[in-house]
């Protein structure tokens, strides 16, 4: 969807907490990505290629964690993980009753600046 | 050295959003995020509603488009306060190109604000403007699969609008299935069989609108 969009928005927080911080470099930016949020992996590391020119990322690692989408059962009471990305029934018992809790994380979890 | 951050990567625009939807609220507007792919009767529907509620409750538009004032001219029409947003290329409203915009129109005047977004069945359901709700359009003309090919903002919206419905006897399209899936995407979202062109249905629409501001 947004990749370069979602890049640019991670290299401004990532500035801003680098700066606060009285660092001048940032080496590493740390992401958790939903697999049902709706990025593609590929786009946002091609993304961060050419936006990091530049600016104190521009040596920096892009590491992302994908996380998959999980939920909790009220049928069964139990909680879920799958593979696919989106969930239309509880693939434990096949309950409609359910809550997705994980899966549509867009977030940036930590840095390592110098 | 490391540094935790923990933060969503689109805080700033979700940050925008809450500050629209803080002036909506001192102003007692509900706004109305409405989407739908190019042609699914967004405009006409908004036409329509607007006659339906006109005289009863105040009406804003904010029309979102890429380009051109076609959509904004049918409303100025009906004689609401319109602000045309030219988004110049991007595929969706985002909350900052509400926020500008928001000075432009009478908010004290408006009960209700309609926020025609960009035509596009995916882009604009994953950016919040501060809407109250999130109501999308479907055409069935569009065809029944579409619910499965893009989820994200049939899990997204409050109501679906089916609409075109006076075209059904000319489709091979399964109405039924389309309440499945949907359902199945979404359990809280409420439907809405309609025709903007006939009329037929839109007194259902009405009826939840009207709930939404009483």
């Amino acid at each position: 969807m947004h990749e370069a969009s979602i890049i640019l928005n991670v290299l401004d927080i990532a500035e801003q907490h680098c700066s606060k911080n009285g660092f001048e470099k940032i080496d590493s930016i740390k992401l958790r990505i939903g697999k049902a949020s709706g990025v593609m992996l590929d786009a946002l590391y091609f993304a961060f290629k050419a936006a990091r020119i530049d600016t104190p990322a521009s040596g920096a690692v892009l590491d992302i964690m994908e996380i998959p989408v999980g939920g909790h059962c009220n049928a069964c009471k139990k909680g879920f993980s799958v593979e696919e990305r989106y969930v239309f029934a509880c693939p434990l018992c096949g309950s409609g009753d359910f809550v997705v809790t994980n899966g549509r994380e867009l977030d940036i979890v930590e840095l390592e600046v110098s | 050295m490391k540094v935790k951050v923990v933060s969503k990567i689109l805080e700033s625009n979700e940050r925008i959003a809450e500050e629209n939807r803080r002036v909506f609220d001192i102003n007692d507007v509900y706004a109305i995020n409405l989407m739908s792919s190019p042609g699914a009767g967004k405009t006409t529907l908004l036409e329509r509603t607007v006659e339906l509620l006109k005289g009863e409750k105040g009406i804003g538009v904010i029309e979102g488009d890429i380009m051109g004032s076609d959509d904004a001219e049918r409303l100025n029409r009906l004689g609401v306060p319109v602000v045309q947003i030219n988004t110049g290329g991007a595929c969706h409203l985002d909350a900052n190109m509400i926020n500008e915009v928001l000075d432009d129109l009478p908010l004290e005047q408006i009960d209700i604000l309609f926020i025609e977004n960009v035509g596009n069945l995916v882009c604009p359901a994953e950016f919040n403007v501060g809407e109250n709700s999130k109501v999308m359009i479907l055409a069935i003309t569009e065809g029944d699969d579409k619910p499965l090919k893009y989820p994200l903002m049939f899990q997204q919206s409050g109501v679906l609008l089916l609409n075109k419905l006076d075209l059904a006897p000319y489709l091979s399209v399964d109405i039924e299935k389309i309440e499945r899936h949907v359902t199945l995407l979404n359990k809280e979202i409420e439907i809405f069989k309609c025709s903007a062109k006939t009329g037929v249905g839109l007194d259902n629409w009405a009826n939840w609108l009207n709930q939404r501001l009483a």
